[in-house]
């Protein structure tokens, strides 16, 4: 597994992905931790294939006991689907997930660890001293998903948003956008189902002050990339499946 | 699933379809009671040794049912105790999986605690099966010992049918079918066994 640092300041944020022992025929994604002094927060904790993967990767940043938090921005089983194994070896940790996929995401197993349900409107969780904004992005793809600010860092993990298909080994980092949107377009026009939801959401996260805009899979967005990438998702029409 | 799991997964669903081939034929010896009862009634000093016989056949039946009853709940807590099992020991693989991984990270040694806690639950799933399935299997026991009882009283109820004259046939063919179901409540409840018997507490 991968490792990139992300973010270094009193706290972190790490990127993992491009797991080489992954088998061929499930999609790459990409998980993100941010770490706090005592705390660790696992952001879309992946597939059960990925579980054992990811957790020594983690142990590489945190002790077991202080994974305290699990973040999943929609109820897909590339996103959530390890959390019965979390929920065995994590023994003190919460789920921060959509509040109307919880009766769906308990089906991975989920008895030890808390669910905490994001309501639709978001919230703002904290992590120590960290807090970090849940910014709605319903129907970009998920009927209910969320993301991730954090104003400090200026890093919002965007979930599905920016995702794309890349080929094993692929750079961590977007290097020539107009190369990276090809990637990108059949997966946004096909899998968002909304110009009206796509609309809502960049206006809102044009307000945003961001350096890297990291989705779930492929590579991240940095600097003016970020913009270009807002600009290119504007311009897309979306909902092409029918 | 490897393939120890995937037999016992077989085994335990295996009692829920043999006992519920099993209810259908004590419902049918219940049914046989009632009808030879009528039948003996209607032959009255005839068939005086046989209306005893009636009532034993019908409680037999009825005892069959409510212990079949208790142990298709039982059977499901067995598989339920299996789906945990898996589940568990799942689990346990992978954590084994992540010490291996885990080599020479900063914080390797804190997965100890969790492969430590996921070995001793594993294990006590696997203790608690084997105590549940010794269990069953004295259950089955008992039906199997319904099934052999209700074979005796056939027997007898033939030699009671030859004495009741015209009725003969008709009480013949009442311990006819309930020979034949206990034979097939043997049957069944014997293939139970033998496919659990390899999981019991040795
Ligand atoms: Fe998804």
């Amino acid at each position: 597994m991968k490792m990139t640092k992300i973010y270094e300041g009193a706290h972190q944020w790490v990127m993992f992905g491009r797991d080489e022992n992954k088998p061929d025929n499930i999609i790459d994604s990409n998980q993100y931790i941010v770490r706090t002094a005592n705390k660790c927060l696992l952001l879309e904790p992946g597939g059960t294939e990925l579980f054992a993967p990811m957790m020594a990767a983690v142990l590489h940043h945190a002790p077991v006991e202080q994974i305290t938090d699990l973040f999943a921005s929609h109820q897909d089983p590339d996103v959530i689907s390890s959390l019965g194994l979390w929920d065995q070896a994590l023994s003190n940790a919460k789920l921060h997930a959509p509040a109307l996929w919880e009766g769906y995401i308990r089906h991975f197993g989920c008895e030890s660890i808390e669910y905490v349900p994001i309501p639709d409107n978001g919230e703002t969780i904290k992590i120590e001293s960290v807090e970090l904004q849940i910014i709605p992005a319903h129907y970009l793809h998920s009927p209910c998903g969320f993301h991730v600010y954090d104003p400090v860092a200026k890093i919002l993990m965007s979930g599905s948003v920016g995702s794309a298909f890349e080929a094993a080994g692929a750079p961590v980092f977007v290097d020539r956008f107009d190369v990276h949107v090809e990637k990108m377009r059949y997966y946004h026009q096909r899998m968002m189902p909304s110009n009206q939801a796509k609309r809502a959401w960049i206006d809102k996260v044009r307000n945003l002050d961001i350096d890297i805009l990291a989705p779930q899979h492929g590579r991240m967005f940095k600097g003016d990339d970020v913009k270009r990438f807002l600009d290119w998702f504007d311009s897309l029409q979306v909902g092409t499946g029918v | 699933m490897n393939s120890q799991t995937k037999s016992q997964f077989i085994a335990v669903a295996s009692i829920t379809s043999e006992l519920s081939a099993v209810m259908v034929v004590a419902k049918e010896i219940s049914l046989a009671a009632a009808n030879a009862k009528a039948i003996a009634f209607r032959a009255g000093d005839k068939a005086k040794g046989f209306q005893p016989i009636t009532d034993f056949i019908n409680e037999l039946a009825k005892e069959t049912i409510e212990l079949v009853t208790n142990i298709n709940v039982y059977a499901l807590l067995l598989y339920r105790l299996t789906v945990n099992e898996y589940r568990r020991t799942a689990a346990y693989n992978r954590f084994e999986l992540v010490g291996k991984l885990a080599v020479g990270a900063q914080y390797a040694d804190s997965m100890q605690e969790p492969i430590t806690h996921a070995r001793t639950i594993m294990q006590d799933c696997q203790r608690q099966f084997k105590r549940d399935v010794t269990q069953l299997l004295g259950q089955l026991e008992a039906v199997m010992h319904h099934a052999r009882a209700a074979r005796v009283i056939a027997a007898n109820s033939r030699i009671e049918a030859s004495q009741a004259g015209e009725y003969l046939q008709s009480l013949q063919a009442v311990a006819e079918s309930v020979d034949k179901a206990a034979h097939t409540i043997h049957d069944n409840v014997q293939r139970c066994r033998i496919a659990l018997s390899i999981y019991r507490n040795s």
